[in-house]
């Protein structure tokens, strides 16, 4: 049996750069008979027909219902008629043929591995030249029907998520007084239809620490604990819920949620795993745009089309930084095929991002599950085609694709003096380099152009054609010139951002099999078919670009988009509840897991929309509802009904989040700095066991300061190829693809991180030393400050006795001072599971 | 008819929780679980024994059939060997070194039609009863011919580096997909969960290009990654206490902690992931004594270890790598790779400049020990369940990339990988490159076949292996069904 599999396209192996001339020059001496239709029969039954029993029919023709590539080898009709990858045959012009690039193994291949003989290429494309006879008698049993079967059906157009959103009737339920507002109806009415009721509510230290962990991703402090648990005000958690909506903080944990979704990364992977420049604008403009409570339709349409906008501004250019995020092989073996695969990156998370379509497994045929076609897939596509890659080969080349300045008129005159210095620090540089590159080889000249390898290469030379002082000056310049500058950019405002051909796009054609090199019918922009779309209504082009984007940004972010909203709406009850009312987040089409609440997924989503897309009033409904503050008591009856708890019948306890983690530990130690928000990226020190898997050991990894070091991880570099230990263990995605769902694993590795690593002895040991007067002050007090202080609540008694005794058989037994038995306890601390987990 | 299979894209009850976030009671670990397992624990209240409360996800699983292979030994030859002066003899070529002919390449320095023959700079000498023509860069190993099963005819789709280096180990061109051995643990498990089922060890010259990508585990769970493993310093990241800490001290953190957080979970019922993050600290305490152990080298006899090169400044680093590799399979590890060559140019395989430098570098660190260790693992019996690959991400053309000097450019058009043990023949030859070993002709085979190869080895079958993910049942070798090589399967 075959068992098929889909691609993420780009695959499409073995052709990719395979010299394409292996069988044009064999048809250069191809005859061509002519024959009556009697010798053609005679033709296809003594020499064709041997060839299609022997190599062919196993998987094109016994098994109708698994046929390979959906194409059916059995008739003339059938092969016309084509499978997945279109017609299999051009009558007018034979070599174009799929079926003769096929044989020929060109793009793909087929019979798959060994290729057929010479002498049966010929005679099979001489058939073709011939018209394809094939008699009538000798046809085999083909499909039943006629041509590939709809796939954008009435039926598929009515799934429910297709569907314009409609706001549901509140329903009615018996015990309406446990109700706070509308979400709490929908979540009772599923219980009291299960005869469950929902858990009782969490205590206001719970509640606390779910809320600040929740939208600030930090825990609260032990005095605001304690002042929320003793305030008399009935509304006091709405007034900490307003409070927390207002901080900055907000945006630097939510930020994170949608660079998740984006595959936020600052590098681009492969052999240089280079830098991308300015990248970080990009985070900076998530989280302001958050924390102003943007509308989300602006949000997208400003990073879809930001450039294109009539009113662009700084902010809506830096939102297209959107489309540079991706990874980037800066030396493809395929450029065509490569340029293809970055947008299909763009359009795979356009489309599970903001529609929860994964359009991306309809790029080398028709989707196989959802009614998705290939041309919709390439509709879609034509929306990107005119962008510029976002870099050809080199640094520069990335600069003049992907950057662009905002600075303000009379801006280089007033930088005169400092362009000049750098300049003259440019051309020190370029003087030392031309003197070491006097005995390079050849292959260290292709080396140089790589600037991670230069001070190596120049280094070689020290002692020989350069002085070892004359190095160290040309390191230091290297620096000099590197703040000069960040000094200058910081006037200059370079920003990352996508940038067109011009104003007129480029032919997007329907590419077989997904190969850049293997073009089918032209397609105009389009929506997909199966939302009834309307016609892209495309303004005309702008000075710089088609105004494509702007268009599909419009439609995508349009109340009448059945899924923009109903996704979003189904993320933010994710990130608060821990699982989405669909669990497949990124995946609302036929093979997406139900709503578990769809009538409360509509409520949502048209609330969202009729408070103007806009997040906060959706967090502070959600936050609001007695469904949020549920405790998350357990109950084994509810256990064995509902193990999923599908039905809410409690809160689920959530581990922190790698980020969450990370800041609270330099919280707890007194060191997160959370005075600074945005700019330039920071760089934690790591071992030299991390550095040690790279070729270049440190490569592009800077030195910042301790104050940087210890900001929010949010503000943390990421780069693809090294990731930092502690949020790499805890489930930081991997930045390559969209993540809508992070894991939660847990894996001796963590343990192992949170006890032995130089990060955390340093942390622990910065928190004891903030305890107090670690020689004067009694034990126990010290020990209930830590545990009050991670716990966010006041210890017991029992626990602090638990503390003391074990502080004391350090001292003791093993003869630790009070200072490092205590660094240790704090140690301890901050491994409590306590502490990594809401309740 | 529109054929809707619904177990086309049907994922596995673990993808699933992990694709839908299932939160608490279906955590990562829970979400290892099976439907049994979950059905239990639902229903009970009374908190579960020590042994259920770890489910590790390396847990050892059924194969899809009978395996060969237990463990795979990867021995990765960074930066691309080349084939005509290792492997593959090219006789006819002798005597036409600087000769200009049309010859199709194409590498680093782009596509080419013609090119200067650099001769193939070792003599070759028949070995073993299958009488297997090897280049004096390897003495050693060419004792051990009739063993291996040496496959000529292999093709990648990229001739870069960065790109190549990917498809060998994760099969795709692109960045962020799960590696080799990651697919391996996941299909399999690991025998033993005191150790990390995926190691890898780096040459002492440095890691390779594109660093940890080399052993991602993409967008499955980080727990699937490969685990550097030093035999010098640090055997594994964070795995030392640290310098102010003694066992005894650590073991009295570990108690309180487990005391502490067993109070918290009492109040917490039916939460499964507070049990398995308080089993995960007493792992992480065992691996802390086994990890050590397993790659002490100490206990090796000193036979064994000078057979390895350990007596030796040139053989010793390599020597200890293969060492590590066969105690590491000893005890039970899946995957182990092995780097020869780091860093860039001459510090590993990449020959662009001086060839014979380059070549008698690099073999002459690893010849006689790639060869102890097939023998070692034969003389214990291992090797028959033991698969040892050797090869690197492509060869090399068989003309000069510059003007002057014997520097080749990459080749994907044509190399040589070999295997050995772990059921495969032994004595055998598979597949050929043309006469210049320019491109390969003859069972012409692509990297995903050895992808293929080495899961079937393992009892995998390599068209089954799947991984739900973005909406994809996503394979290591990719959309179209791949057959190992049956040639050389024993």
């Amino acid at each position: 049996m075959r068992i098929l599999s889909h691609c993420v396209a780009a695959i499409v192996a073995a052709a990719v750069f395979w010299p394409i001339l292996t069988y044009p020059s064999a048809f250069g001496q191809l005859q061509i008979p002519t024959l009556i239709e009697a010798e053609a029969d005679a033709f296809f039954v003594e020499k064709v027909k041997p060839i299609l029993e022997n190599h062919c029919w196993e998987c094109h023709a016994e098994d109708l219902e698994d046929l390979g590539g959906e194409l059916a080898i059995t008739s003339r009709d059938a092969l016309l008629r084509g499978g997945e990858s279109g017609p299999a045959i051009n009558l007018r012009d034979y070599a174009a043929s799929l079926l003769v690039k096929a044989i020929n193994h060109d793009v793909i291949e087929m019979p798959p591995g060994e290729k057929l003989s010479k002498a049966e290429i010929e005679t099979l494309t001489i058939w073709i030249a011939l018209g394809l006879p094939w008699p009538k008698s000798e046809e085999l049993a083909g499909p039943e029907s006629q041509g590939k079967a709809e796939l954008v059906t009435e039926e598929a157009k009515r799934w429910w998520a297709f569907q314009v959103p409609q706001r549901p009737n509140i329903p009615a339920v018996k015990n309406s007084q446990w109700c706070r507002n509308e979400i709490d109806a929908f979540i009772l009415k599923g219980l009291e239809d299960r005869q469950m009721t929902p858990a009782p509510e969490a205590s206001r230290q719970s509640l606390i620490r779910r809320a600040y962990y929740d939208l600030t991703g930090l825990p609260p402090s032990i005095e605001e604990v304690r002042e929320f648990v003793n305030d008399p005000d009935p509304h006091a958690y709405e007034k900490l819920i307003d409070r927390l909506l207002a901080s900055p903080h907000y945006g630097e944990k939510w930020a994170r949620h949608w660079l998740d979704l984006v595959r936020y990364a600052e590098s681009n992977s492969f052999e240089r795993d280079g830098t991308k420049p300015f990248v970080w604008r990009y985070r900076d403009y998530v989280i302001q745009s958050l924390n102003d409570d943007k509308p989300y339709d602006q949000f997208l349409i400003e990073q879809l089309a930001g450039d294109e906008l009539p009113n662009a501004t700084p902010e809506t250019l830096i939102a297209t930084g959107f489309y540079r995020l991706g990874q980037w092989d800066d030396e493809p073996a395929d450029p065509k095929q490569a340029q293809y695969d970055a947008y299909d990156d763009i359009l795979a998370t356009v489309g599970q991002t903001m529609l929860g379509l994964t359009i991306n497994c309809a790029r080398c045929h028709d989707h196989k599950i959802d009614p998705i076609t290939g041309k919709d897939y390439y509709q879609m596509l034509a929306f990107f085609t005119n962008i510029r890659p976002y870099g050809v080969r080199s640094h520069e080349s990335v600069l003049d694709a992907s950057v662009q300045t905002l600075s303000r008129p009379g801006f280089e005159k007033d930088n005169e003096e400092l362009m000049q210095k750098i300049a003259a620090v440019g051309a020190q540089i370029e003087a030392i380099e031309a003197k070491a590159k006097q005995d390079f080889i050849p292959v260290e000249h292709e080396e140089f152009r790589n600037p991670s390898r230069r001070n190596e290469l120049v280094q070689k030379r020290v002692g020989k054609l350069i002085t070892q002082e004359e190095f160290d000056q040309y390191v230091q310049w290297q620096r000099d010139r590197r703040e000069l500058q960040q000094k200058l950019d910081d006037q200059r405002l370079p920003i990352l951002c996508v940038k067109e051909h011009g104003p007129n796009p480029p032919p997007t054609h329907i590419m077989i099999r997904g190969s850049a090199h293997v073009l089918g019918d032209e397609v105009e922009p389009g929506f997909l078919t199966v939302l009834s779309p309307p016609q892209p209504k495309i303004d005309g082009p702008t000075a710089r670009t088609s105004g494509r984007r702007l268009a599909l940004a419009r439609w995508i972010a349009s109340p009448e988009n059945p899924l923009t909203a109903r996704v979003m709406a189904n993320r933010i009850w994710q990130y608060h509840f821990g699982r989405g009312i669909v669990r497949t987040s990124s995946d609302f089409g036929f093979q997406g897991a139900a709503p578990t609440h769809p009538e409360l997924l509509e409520y949502l989503a048209t609330q969202f929309i009729a408070d103007g897309w806009r997040l906060k009033p959706l967090h502070r409904k959600l936050m609001l509802s007695a469904t949020y503050r549920m405790s998350s008591q357990f109950n084994p009856e509810y256990a064995a009904i509902d193990p999923e708890n599908d039905s809410y019948w409690r809160f689920d306890m959530r581990r922190l989040l790698a980020e969450e983690i990370r800041d609270s530990i330099l919280l707890m130690a007194g060191q997160l700095n959370l005075n600074k928000m945005f700019g330039r990226s920071v760089y934690p020190d790591l071992p030299p066991e991390v550095f040690a898997g790279q070729s270049m050991p440190g490569d592009n990894w800077e030195k910042s300061s301790i104050d940087d070091q210890n900001r929010r991880s949010i503000y943390v570099h990421v780069k693809r190829s090294l990731r930092v230990p502690i949020l790499a263990n805890f489930d930081a995605p991997d930045p390559d693809f969209t993540c809508p769902v992070r894991f939660t694993t847990t894996q001796p590795s963590q343990a192992l991180n949170m006890i032995n690593s130089e990060f955390m002895q340093t942390q622990a040991a910065r928190f004891a030393e903030s305890l107090g007067d670690l020689q004067q002050d009694p034990l126990g007090e010290l020990v209930a400050r830590a545990l009050a202080r991670a716990l966010q609540r006041d210890p017991l008694p029992a626990e602090i006795e638990k503390g003391i005794a074990v502080v004391n058989a350090w001292m003791n037994d093993d003869q630790l001072s009070r200072e490092q038995a205590l660094k240790n306890y704090c140690l301890l601390v901050l491994n409590l599971n306590e502490f990594v987990y809401l309740d | 008819m529109p054929r809707k299979v619904p177990n086309f894209c049907g994922r596995t009850r673990r993808e699933f929780f992990w694709q839908s976030g299932a939160g608490f009671t279906g955590c990562a670990l829970a979400g290892m679980l099976d439907a049994e397992f979950f059905a239990k624990f639902g229903q009970t209240s009374a908190r579960p024994s020590d042994d259920e409360k770890w489910q590790n996800p390396l847990a050892p699983k059924q194969p899809h059939f009978p395996a060969k292979a237990k463990a795979v030994i990867f021995l990765y030859m960074y930066g691309g060997p080349s084939h005509i002066d290792t492997f593959d003899y090219k006789p006819t070529m002798y005597g036409m070194d600087n000769k200009t002919i049309e010859v199709k390449t194409f590498g680093r320095g782009g596509h080419k039609n013609q090119g200067r023959i650099v001769e193939p700079r070792w003599k070759f000498k028949q070995y073993g009863e299958c009488g297997k023509w090897v280049s004096d860069l390897f003495p050693h190993l060419g004792t051990c011919v009739d063993d291996i099963a040496f496959i000529h005819s292999m093709t990648a789709d990229s001739p870069i580096h960065g790109s190549a280096m990917l498809q060998m180990n994760s099969g795709r061109i692109l960045s962020g997909s799960p590696c080799l051995g990651s697919w391996v643990n996941y299909g399999l498990g690991s025998e033993n969960e005191n150790l990390p089922g995926f190691v890898v060890m780096l040459d002492d010259k440095g890691g390779p290009i594109s660093g940890p990508k080399n052993w991602s585990s993409g967008f499955m769970p980080a727990v699937y990654q490969g685990c550097v493993v030093r035999s010098e310093g640090t055997a594994i990241l964070d795995l030392n206490r640290h310098a102010t800490m003694t066992d005894s001290v650590q073991r009295k953190l570990l108690d309180t902690l487990r005391d502490y957080n067993d109070a918290h979970e009492a109040l917490h019922p039916g939460n499964s992931e507070l049990a398995a993050r308080i089993a995960s600290y007493e792992l992480a305490y065992k691996m802390q004594s086994t990890a050590p152990e397993a790659v002490n080298l100490s206990q090796e006899t000193e036979a064994t270890q000078k057979m390895y090169g350990l007596d030796s400044p040139k053989t010793q680093y390599f020597g200890r790598q293969c060492l590590m590799a066969r105690r590491l399979v000893e005890r039970g590890v899946r995957f182990v790779q092995v780097y020869s060559g780091g860093a860039h140019n001459d510090d590993n395989w990449d020959a662009h400049g001086d060839l014979v430098f380059n070549h008698e570098l690099h073999a002459g660190e690893t010849d006689q020990p790639i060869a102890a260790l097939l023998k070692d693992l034969k003389q214990r019996g291992m090797l028959d369940s033991t698969l040892v690959v050797w090869g690197g991400e492509f060869g090399r053309q068989p003309t000069a990339e510059y003007e002057k000097g014997t520097g080749r450019d990459h080749n994907a058009y044509g190399f040589t990988m070999w295997l050995a043990g772990g059921g495969i023949k032994g004595g055998v030859s598979h597949g050929k490159t043309d006469e210049l070993g320019a491109a390969a002709v003859e069972n012409k085979l692509h990297v995903k076949r050895i992808h293929a190869t080495i899961l079937h080895q393992l009892g995998l079958d390599p068209n089954r292996l799947s991984y739900f993910y973005g909406g994809l049942n996503q394979r290591l070798i990719g959309v179209e069904d791949v057959e190992p090589i049956r040639e050389i399967i024993a």
